[in-house]
C-alpha cells in the first residue's frame, strides 16, 4: 500500500456545477416531439372524416354524413369482404408455410436446413412493391414459367389476378415472420419437453404433434394477428394484381379515393382510413393481449441452445426436394428472374439468354432525370432519415427507460402507438396535416415530408431494435454517474448512449433498409422532385415499362442486399424488423 | 466529512413499507454498518441517503445540508449531493479505461488537467492499482475492480462514503484479504461512512457501530461488542453469531438471580437483568462457545448449572465434530473435539452470560 493517505482528504471539494435545469426542457421537447409526430397523421384524419368538406374548404360543419355515405358507397360490402378474404387467406398460407418451415428447417435432421431457411427468410427483406414485380415476372399473363407452361400443357392452373393469387404472394412474403417466431420459441423452449415425451415412448411424429405443434401454439397465434394485420394494411399486391381485375381492398379503395382519382373524396377516404385505424387498433391490442407485454421484440437473436433435431428417416431426402423446389418457386424465381429481366431487353423462355443480355436498361433509366433522382432522393431518406430518426429513438429510449420523466409511461405507449397505424392511414394521414398547417407547405414538395412520415412509421421497428439492449445495462452504471456528479443529461451522453452504440448501429441499418424499401406512405405524399424508388416504381409500372421497373427493383434489391450483408457481417444482427 | 442524520425515514413500494420510520444519527467520521437479511431495507435507506430513490417521509441531513425533508419537500438530485457510493456491481463502465472511471467526477467538477492527472495517480496509488490505469474493467479481476470502484469515489473527496456490500461478489478468500485492506484504509481515511453488507463478519470486524435491521426497522443499534454479547431480542442473537435457544419458564426469580425451568423439568440457574416473575415465559439464549460439556459426574456449582441432552445427531466437519442436541424440547448446537460417546451429553451451561428473552416458543426464529 502505498505510504501517502489522500493529500488534503479533509479539504471540501467543489461540488460539481449543477445543471439539473437541463433535464426537464430535454425530456419535455422530446415527448411532445414524438407526440406531434404521432399525432400529426392521426387527428387530419378523424377530424377529415367527421366534417362535410375538405379541409381546406371554408365554412366546414361537423357531421357523420360521411360515415352514412361510406355505408351506402356501392360495392363497399364487396370491399370489405375482399380485405377480409384477402388477408384471412394470406394469413392462413403464411401461418401454414412458416410452421411448416421453423418444424423443419429448425427442428429437423434435413440436409442443408439452415442454407434453406436463410433462403426462406428473403422475402422480409424486400419491399412487397418488388415482390410482386417479381411474381409478376415469372407467373403474370406473360411470364417467364407462364410462357414456359403455356408451350407444354394448357392454360396454367394459377392466376394472379385473383384473391387466391394474391393471398399466394402474400402468404409467401408474410410466412417468415411467422417462422421467426415459432423459430424463437421454438429456441426457447425447454428441450426436455421433447425428450421426455420420446423417453416415455413416443414417435417422432407423435412427439412432433402432441409436443413440438402445442408449445409453439403461442407463437403461431401472435404471429397470426400479426401477419393479418399486415396483410390489411397491404397496397402494393392488391395495387399490382387487385386494381386491373377490378378486386378492390380497403388499402386500395384509401388509394384510389384519396390521391390517384380525378376527383378525390376526402371524405370518404378520412372514413375509410379512420374505420381502418379502428379495427388495426383492436388487431394491436389484441397482439398485445396475446404476447404479454414482456415478449414483444423479437429483433435481437436469443440463445443458440438447440435441441436435438428430430430424425425425417425415409422422407428426408424427398422432403428435401420438396423444400428445395418451394424456395426456388417462391423465392429464387422472382427475385432472380426479376433481376435477370433487369439485364436484358427482353425475357422469353424462346429466345436465347445471350441474344437479349444489356445494360440498356439501366442506361435508359440513368437517363431520364426523374429516375436518377428517385434514386438519390432513397438514398437521401434512407441515409440523413435514418440518422435523424436514430438520435430521436434513442432520446426516446433513454426517457422511457432511464429517466424519472413524470411521463414516460405515456411517452412510451405513444412511441409504440404507430405500430397501430397503417401505412395508408399515415400517407392520407400526412397528406391532410400539409393541407391544413399553413407552414407546413413549404415542406410539400421536398424530401424532409417523407423523412417525418417515415421516422413516424418506423419509431416502434427502431425502438425494438434500441430497448431490449438498453434494458440489459445495468442501471447501476448509470446511477454510479450520478451519484459522482453527472446531471442525467451527462449521464446519458457520456455514459449510456455510448453503451447503446452497438444497437443504435443495428437501428440506424434497420431503419436505413425499411426507408429504402419503403413505398406505401409515399405514393401518397410524393411530388414533382420528391420522388423515391418505390413511387418511381409505381410510375413505371403504370407506363408497362417492365424493363426499367426491373433495373430499378433491382438497384433496390441489390443494395439491400448489401447492407443487410454488411450489418450481419459486421455484428452478427438479426435484422428481423 | 461530515455528520449524518437520518430521521424517520420511510418508504414504501406500493403497499409494502420497505423502510419504517428508521433514524440513524452518524458522527463525523464515524463507521457504521447496515446490517440485515435481504429485504430488512438495509440498502433502500443506502439508496435514499444517495438520492437514488425519493423517499415518502422523513428527513436526511449531511452536515449542513438537507438532502431530503418530506415535510417541505426538499430533494436533492444525487448529482448535487457529493456523497461516495460504491455499488455490490462495482458499476465501473465497461467502455471506460480504469483512468478515464477515475477522473471522470473530476472533470465533471471541472478540475485543472494537470491537478486531474496528478490525483488520479494519487488515489490508484492508494488502491495500489496504478499499473492498471489504461486497463479496461473486463480485464481486471473482481477485486481489482473492486478498488478502481473505490478509487473512483474517493478522488472527489465525497461528503459521505456509501459502501453497498462491496465485498460480496468476492470469493471467500480474497474477501477475507479484502476486508482487512478495507479496515487500514478507514483508519487511515477517517470518512464518515456508511457500510450495508448482510455479513456478521464484515460488520463485526470493520464498523464503530452496527445498525441491525429487521423488515424496515432498526433491531438494534450498539458497538459490535454491544450487539454480540447483548442482543436485544431474539432476532439479532439469531443473526449475529450462532445461539442456542431454548425455551422455558421462570421458576424462581431472587433479584438478579433466577431459575429457570426448562420443558423437560431441568433447572438452569441464570444471572439476568431485568429479572422476570416466576411463570414467566422465556427463552434463553446461549453462544455454542459459551456451553460445556460436563465431565462425567460433575454436579452444579455456583457459576453454572449442569444439564442432561438428548443427541440427535453428529457430523465430521473436518477437525471437529457438530452435534445436534435436544434440550428440553429445544435444539441445541455444539461444537466438540471428539464425537459424543454415548446417546446423552453432560452439559455445563453458565449463569453469566446466558440472556433471557421474554415470549414463549413459538417465537419464530429467523
Amino acid at each position: 500500500m502505498s505510504g501517502a493517505a489522500l493529500s488534503a482528504a479533509g479539504a471540501r471539494e467543489a461540488r460539481p456545477a449543477a445543471h439539473s435545469w437541463r433535464e426537464a426542457p430535454i425530456q419535455y421537447g422530446t415527448a411532445l416531439l414524438t407526440v406531434v409526430l404521432v399525432a400529426a397523421p392521426l387527428l387530419p384524419v378523424l377530424y377529415q372524416s367527421v366534417v362535410d368538406r375538405p379541409l381546406y374548404d371554408a365554412g366546414k360543419q361537423l357531421t357523420l354524413g360521411n360515415f352514412v355515405r361510406l355505408a351506402n358507397t356501392d360495392g363497399f360490402g364487396l370491399i370489405l369482404w375482399n380485405t377480409f378474404v384477402f388477408a384471412a387467406l394470406t394469413t392462413l398460407i403464411a401461418q401454414v408455410l412458416g410452421t411448416l418451415a421453423a418444424v423443419l428447417f429448425g427442428r429437423t435432421d434435413m440436409p442443408a436446413a439452415r442454407v434453406l431457411g436463410e433462403f426462406f427468410l428473403w422475402p422480409i427483406y424486400l419491399s412487397a412493391l418488388v415482390l410482386s414485380f417479381g411474381w409478376y415476372t415469372v407467373y403474370g399473363p406473360s411470364g417467364y414459367l407462364t410462357m414456359l407452361w403455356n408451350a407444354v400443357f394448357e392454360e396454367p392452373f394459377w392466376d394472379l389476378y385473383s384473391l387466391p393469387g394474391m393471398a399466394a404472394i402474400a402468404g409467401v412474403s408474410l410466412a417468415p415472420v411467422a417462422y421467426i417466431y415459432c423459430m424463437s420459441s421454438a429456441t426457447i423452449t425447454d428441450p426436455s419437453l421433447e425428450e421426455a415425451a420420446r423417453v416415455s415412448g413416443a414417435g417422432t411424429f407423435r412427439t412432433l404433434r402432441r409436443i413440438t405443434l402445442p408449445l409453439l401454439m403461442p407463437a403461431i397465434a401472435y404471429s397470426a394477428v400479426l401477419n393479418f394485420t399486415v396483410a390489411l394494411e397491404l397496397l402494393a399486391i392488391p395495387l399490382v394484381f387487385g386494381e386491373p381485375a377490378g378486386i378492390t381492398v380497403l388499402t386500395t379503395f384509401l388509394y384510389t379515393q384519396g390521391v390517384a382519382g380525378i376527383r378525390p373524396d376526402h371524405g370518404l377516404a378520412a372514413t375509410a382510413a379512420a374505420l381502418m385505424l379502428a379495427v388495426v387498433c383492436l388487431l394491436v391490442w389484441l397482439q398485445g393481449r396475446l404476447l404479454g407485454n414482456t415478449r414483444r421484440f423479437v429483433t435481437l437473436g436469443g440463445k443458440a441452445t438447440r435441441p436435438r433435431p428430430f430424425r425425417l428417416g425415409r422422407l428426408r431426402w424427398p422432403l428435401f426436394v420438396v423444400c428445395a423446389l418451394y424456395i426456388a418457386a417462391t423465392v429464387v424465381a422472382p427475385i432472380g428472374v426479376l433481376v435477370l429481366r433487369a439485364f436484358a431487353s427482353f425475357l422469353s423462355p424462346m429466345v436465347p439468354l445471350t441474344e437479349v443480355l444489356s445494360l440498356g436498361n439501366f442506361a435508359q433509366l440513368f437517363e431520364e432525370p426523374i429516375y436518377a433522382r428517385a434514386v438519390w432522393n432513397s438514398f437521401l431518406v434512407s441515409a440523413v432519415g435514418g440518422a435523424l430518426a436514430t438520435a430521436l429513438i434513442a432520446m426516446i429510449a433513454v426517457v422511457v427507460h432511464r429517466s424519472e420523466f413524470r411521463f414516460r409511461e405515456p411517452l412510451h405507449y405513444a412511441a409504440l402507438f404507430p405500430r397501430a397505424v397503417p401505412g395508408v392511414v399515415a400517407g392520407v394521414g400526412f397528406f391532410y396535416a400539409i393541407a391544413l398547417m399553413p407552414g407546413l407547405g413549404e415542406i410539400r414538395n421536398t424530401i424532409w415530408i417523407l423523412v417525418i412520415a417515415f421516422t413516424m412509421r418506423y419509431i416502434p421497428t427502431g425502438f425494438g431494435a434500441v430497448a431490449p439492449m438498453l434494458m440489459q445495462v445495468s442501471p447501476d452504471l448509470d446511477r454510479a454517474a450520478r451519484v459522482q456528479g453527472a446531471d442525467w443529461w451527462t449521464t446519458c451522453r457520456r455514459i449510456i448512449l455510448p453503451l447503446m452504440r452497438p444497437a443504435l448501429v443495428a437501428c440506424y441499418t434497420i431503419l436505413f433498409i425499411s426507408f429504402f424499401k419503403e413505398y406505401t406512405t409515399a405514393i401518397f405524399l410524393f411530388a414533382p422532385g420528391s420522388e423515391v424508388i418505390g413511387t418511381a416504381l409505381l410510375h413505371l409500372w403504370i407506363q408497362g415499362e417492365a424493363g426499367l421497373v426491373a433495373a430499378l427493383a433491382a438497384i433496390q434489391v441489390g443494395v439491400i442486399a448489401v447492407c443487410v450483408a454488411a450489418a450481419r457481417a459486421a455484428f452478427g444482427v438479426r435484422l428481423h424488423g | 466529512m461530515a455528520e449524518l442524520a437520518i430521521e424517520n425515514l420511510t418508504k414504501r413500494f406500493g403497499a409494502v413499507v420497505a423502510v419504517d420510520a428508521v433514524s440513524i444519527h452518524v458522527a463525523d467520521g464515524e463507521f457504521v454498518t447496515l446490517l440485515g437479511p435481504s429485504g430488512c431495507g438495509k440498502s433502500t435507506t443506502l439508496a435514499a441517503v444517495a438520492g437514488l430513490d425519493r423517499p415518502d417521509g422523513g428527513r436526511i441531513r449531511v452536515g449542513g445540508t438537507v438532502y431530503f425533508d418530506g415535510r417541505s419537500g426538499a430533494f436533492l438530485p444525487p448529482e448535487a449531493r457529493n456523497c461516495g457510493l460504491v455499488f455490490q456491481s462495482y458499476a465501473l463502465w465497461p467502455h471506460m479505461t480504469v483512468f478515464d472511471n477515475v477522473v471522470f467526477p473530476l472533470t465533471l467538477r471541472k478540475v485543472p488537467a494537470a491537478e486531474r492527472k496528478r490525483r488520479v495517480a494519487e488515489v490508484l496509488a492508494l488502491v495500489e492499482m496504478e499499473a492498471y490505469a489504461d486497463r479496461y474493467p473486463h480485464q481486471l479481476s473482481g477485486g481489482q475492480q473492486q478498488r478502481v470502484a473505490l478509487a473512483r469515489t474517493l478522488v472527489y473527496r465525497p461528503e459521505i462514503l456509501l459502501l453497498d456490500e462491496p465485498l460480496s461478489n468476492l470469493d471467500a478468500k480474497l474477501r477475507d484479504r479484502a476486508r482487512t485492506w478495507l479496515a487500514e484504509l478507514r483508519t487511515r481515511l477517517g470518512l464518515t461512512t456508511i457500510y450495508v453488507t448482510h455479513d456478521q463478519i464484515e460488520a463485526l470486524s470493520l464498523s464503530d457501530r452496527i445498525v441491525v435491521m429487521n423488515a424496515g426497522r432498526i433491531a438494534q443499534i450498539g458497538t459490535p461488542q454491544e450487539i454480540y454479547e447483548r442482543p436485544a431480542d431474539p432476532f439479532v442473537a439469531d443473526f449475529i453469531g450462532t445461539t442456542n435457544f431454548l425455551p422455558g419458564r421462570v421458576a424462581e426469580a431472587a433479584g438478579e438471580d433466577a431459575l429457570i425451568e426448562l420443558g423437560d423439568g431441568q433447572r438452569v440457574r441464570v444471572r439476568a437483568s431485568p429479572p422476570r416473575g416466576p411463570g414467566t415465559r422465556v427463552i434463553l439464549a446461549y453462544r455454542p462457545e459459551q456451553i460445556r460439556i460436563a465431565a462425567e459426574g460433575a454436579a452444579p456449582d455456583g457459576a453454572g448449572s449442569v444439564v442432561t441432552a438428548r443427541v440427535v445427531s453428529r457430523a465430521y466437519v473436518g477437525g471437529r465434530w457438530q452435534v445436534a442436541l435436544d434440550l428440553g424440547g429445544g435444539p441445541l448446537r455444539l461444537e466438540t473435539a471428539r464425537p459424543p460417546a454415548g446417546d446423552r451429553l453432560r452439559l455445563w451451561l453458565p449463569a453469566e452470560g446466558g440472556i433471557l428473552f421474554q415470549g414463549s416458543t413459538d417465537v419464530s426464529l429467523v
